[in-house]
C-alpha cells in the first residue's frame, strides 16, 4: 500500500500572493512613468482665456503677423515641392489647442541655432515662440525654453556669422521652418475663434 | 496616378481634341465658406465648359476621397459644387481635385492646398441704425449674422449730398461715432465685414449693407439713385422723427439770418439818413449843434457903414440919445496909451458919466 502525494493547499499561501502584486504594480509603474509627459499638460494658463485672448490679441498676434510676412518674402521654390517629405506635421487637435501650441512653439525653439536660416528670421521665430509659450505658461520637455528665450530677448549685440543660403541645394530646414510657422497661426486662429464669444444677434 | 501640373493643361487639351478645348478658368478652383453655412467651389461658367466635370474633395487626416454630393449647373453643365456645413471642417487643409471627361478621355485638374477658415465670406450687416448724440455727434450701431461678432472687423463708407467722394473708415466693433454732422446735409453709410486676422487669414470682405439715411433731404432729390432701395428694413422710425426737427430747426435759423443780415443794416441805414435830413433841414438843431460864432456887427452898421469906423468924430456926435455905460457896445477896458490916449480915457469917463455926452476935439 502506497501514500498518495499530499494534498495541495487551497489557496497559495500570502508570500507568494503578495510578490505577485509587487511584481504587477512593478511593470505598470514603469509604463505609467513613461506615458504620463504624453497626457500631461505643462501649461498652466488653461482656463484663462480671457487673459490669453487679451495677451494675444495686443501683442502676440502682431509678432505672428510680422513673422508670416518675412516668411512671405524668403521665398523658395522647393519648399513646394518637398512639402510633406521629412517634415514633422503638427496638427491642431479639437479641444487639445493649449497643447499644440505648446508642441509647435518648442519645435520652433530647434531652428534659432541652424545657420544656414536668415539671422533675423530664426530670432524672430524664437521670439514668436518664446512669447507663445510666455502667454500660455507653458514649459518644454528638454527645458531648451529658458537658454533660447534668454538669448532672444538679450540685446543683439553679438554680430555673428551668417551663411548666405546656398543657391543650388535646398534648404529643407527653411521650408519645415516655413511650416511650423503657418500651422502655429493657424492653430492661434483656430483658438481664438474658440473662446471668442458668440454674437448677439445671429440671424439679425 | 500622376496628377499633372497646371502648365501641362494646354498641351492635354491639344491632344484630346476640341470637346476638352473650353477648359476651365485658368484661376482654377475657387471655394469660398459663406458665413460658415454652406461652401461653393466652382470652376467655370456654362458658356465656356462643355466637359463633363465631376469634383472629389479630401481632408489632410482624413480620407477617403469622397465625391461631390452636390453640384451647380449651368445650361446642363456642371460648374461647381455645393458643400452643406457637416461636410465643412475648418482649421484642416483642404485638397480638391477636378475631373474633366470627354469621349472617354479624363484629364485630372488639381487645385492648391486650401484652409477653409481663410476662405471665410461673412454675410453684410444688418439692422443699421442711427443715434443722435450730444453736441452735433452722430452714432452709427449696427449688428452681424455672422455667428464670431469678435472675429469680425468693418468698414464704414458714407459721404454727404454735398460730397464728391465716399469716405471710408475702418472699425473694429460695431459702433461708429461721426464727431461733427452738418445739419443742412443729407448722409448715406453703408458697412461691410471681414474675418480679421485674429481669426482667419482672408481678404474677402461681404458685400454691402443695406444703406441707412440721416439730414435733410430737401436739396438731394436725384442724388443717387441705386443708393436709396426701398427695403423693408429701412429703420423708419429714425426717418420720420428726424426731419422734422431739423426742418423747425432750419426755419428758425432762416429767419434769424434775415433779421440780423438784412433788417436790421438797412433800418439802420434809414435812421441815419433821417438825422443827416433833420439836421440839414431844421435850423434850430443845427444851431444847437453848431452854435455860431457872436458877430455884434448889427449894431455897428451905422458906425461902419456910415461913418467908415470913426468912432470919435463921427459916430459919437451922431447918437441924439443918452446911453448908460452898460448899453455901449464895446466893453469899458483901458486902451493902449497912445500920444493922445489920456484924452482918449478922458473921452472915455465921459461917455460913461449919465450926462448928456458931448464930443471933444483930441
Amino acid at each position: 500500500m502506497t501514500a498518495g502525494p499530499p494534498p495541495l493547499p487551497a489557496t497559495p499561501p500570502p508570500r507568494t500572493m503578495s510578490h505577485a502584486f509587487f511584481r504587477s504594480i512593478f511593470r505598470v509603474l514603469p509604463l505609467l512613468l513613461v506615458l504620463s509627459p504624453v497626457n500631461s499638460s505643462s501649461c498652466t494658463m488653461g482656463n484663462k482665456t480671457t487673459e490669453i485672448r487679451v495677451k494675444y490679441e495686443n501683442i502676440l498676434s502682431h509678432d505672428i503677423e510680422e513673422l508670416v510676412n518675412m516668411s512671405a518674402e524668403y521665398r523658395d521654390r522647393c519648399c513646394k515641392n518637398k512639402r510633406h517629405e521629412h517634415n514633422k506635421v503638427f496638427f491642431c487637435n479639437d479641444t487639445q489647442e493649449i497643447g499644440s501650441l505648446q508642441s509647435m512653439a518648442c519645435n520652433m525653439l530647434r531652428f534659432f541655432n541652424k545657420q544656414k536660416i536668415n539671422k533675423e528670421f530664426r530670432r524672430k521665430a524664437a521670439l514668436v515662440s518664446c512669447g507663445t509659450l510666455q502667454v500660455l505658461q507653458c514649459k518644454c520637455e528638454r527645458h531648451k525654453k529658458e537658454k533660447v528665450c534668454t538669448q532672444v530677448n538679450a540685446p543683439n549685440n553679438e554680430d555673428t556669422e551668417t551663411v548666405e543660403q546656398p543657391k543650388k541645394k535646398c534648404n529643407q530646414e527653411f521650408c519645415e521652418l516655413k511650416e511650423n510657422i503657418s500651422s502655429l497661426r493657424s492653430c492661434w486662429n483656430k483658438f481664438e475663434k474658440i473662446i471668442s464669444r458668440d454674437g448677439i444677434n445671429r440671424n439679425g | 496616378m500622376a496628377v499633372p501640373g497646371a502648365s501641362l493643361v494646354p498641351i492635354l487639351l491639344l491632344g484630346l481634341g476640341t470637346c476638352l478645348a473650353a477648359s476651365p478658368s485658368p484661376k482654377g478652383v475657387e471655394c469660398i465658406l459663406f458665413n460658415e453655412e454652406y461652401m461653393t467651389c466652382t470652376w467655370g461658367s456654362g458658356q465656356t465648359l462643355t466637359a463633363n466635370y465631376s469634383l472629389y474633395y479630401w481632408y489632410e487626416n482624413k480620407l477617403p476621397v469622397v465625391e461631390c454630393q452636390q453640384y451647380l449647373w449651368d445650361r446642363s453643365v456642371r460648374i461647381g459644387c455645393r458643400f452643406e456645413q457637416s461636410e465643412i471642417i475648418q482649421f484642416q487643409a483642404f485638397y480638391v481635385r477636378v475631373n474633366a471627361s470627354c469621349n472617354g478621355q479624363t484629364l485630372e485638374i488639381p487645385s492648391n492646398r486650401m484652409e477653409l477658415q481663410n476662405l471665410v465670406k461673412p454675410e453684410a450687416p444688418v439692422n443699421l441704425t442711427i443715434h443722435n448724440m450730444s453736441g452735433n455727434q452722430l452714432q452709427l450701431t449696427w449688428s452681424s449674422p455672422y455667428p464670431k461678432e469678435q472675429c469680425l472687423e468693418h468698414v464704414v463708407k458714407y459721404k454727404s449730398n454735398k460730397d464728391t467722394s465716399w469716405t471710408n473708415q475702418e472699425v473694429k466693433g460695431v459702433i461708429f461715432s461721426f464727431p461733427s454732422v452738418d445739419y443742412e446735409k443729407y448722409y448715406t453709410f453703408y458697412v461691410r465685414s471681414k474675418i480679421n486676422n485674429y481669426c482667419g487669414n482672408t481678404q474677402l470682405w461681404s458685400e454691402w449693407s443695406v444703406p441707412v439715411f440721416w439730414g435733410n433731404n430737401s436739396t438731394s432729390k436725384g442724388s443717387s439713385g441705386p443708393e436709396r432701395p426701398r427695403s423693408p428694413r429701412r429703420p423708419r422710425s429714425v426717418l420720420t422723427v428726424s426731419p422734422r426737427l431739423v426742418a423747425g430747426v432750419a426755419e428758425e435759423q432762416l429767419q434769424w439770418f434775415w433779421i440780423h443780415t438784412v433788417l436790421i443794416p438797412i433800418a439802420s441805414c434809414l435812421l441815419l439818413l433821417v438825422l443827416v435830413v433833420l439836421l440839414v433841414r431844421m435850423e434850430r438843431v443845427w444851431v444847437i449843434i453848431m452854435p455860431r460864432i457872436p458877430n455884434p456887427s448889427k449894431n455897428f452898421d451905422d458906425l461902419f457903414i456910415t461913418h467908415n469906423g470913426d468912432f470919435q468924430v463921427r459916430w459919437l456926435p451922431w447918437l441924439t440919445t443918452p446911453l448908460s455905460w452898460w448899453q455901449l457896445p464895446t466893453p469899458l477896458t483901458p486902451l493902449c496909451p497912445s500920444r493922445n490916449g489920456s484924452e482918449s480915457l478922458k473921452m472915455l469917463w465921459r461917455v460913461s458919466s449919465p450926462t448928456t455926452v458931448k464930443a471933444s476935439a483930441t
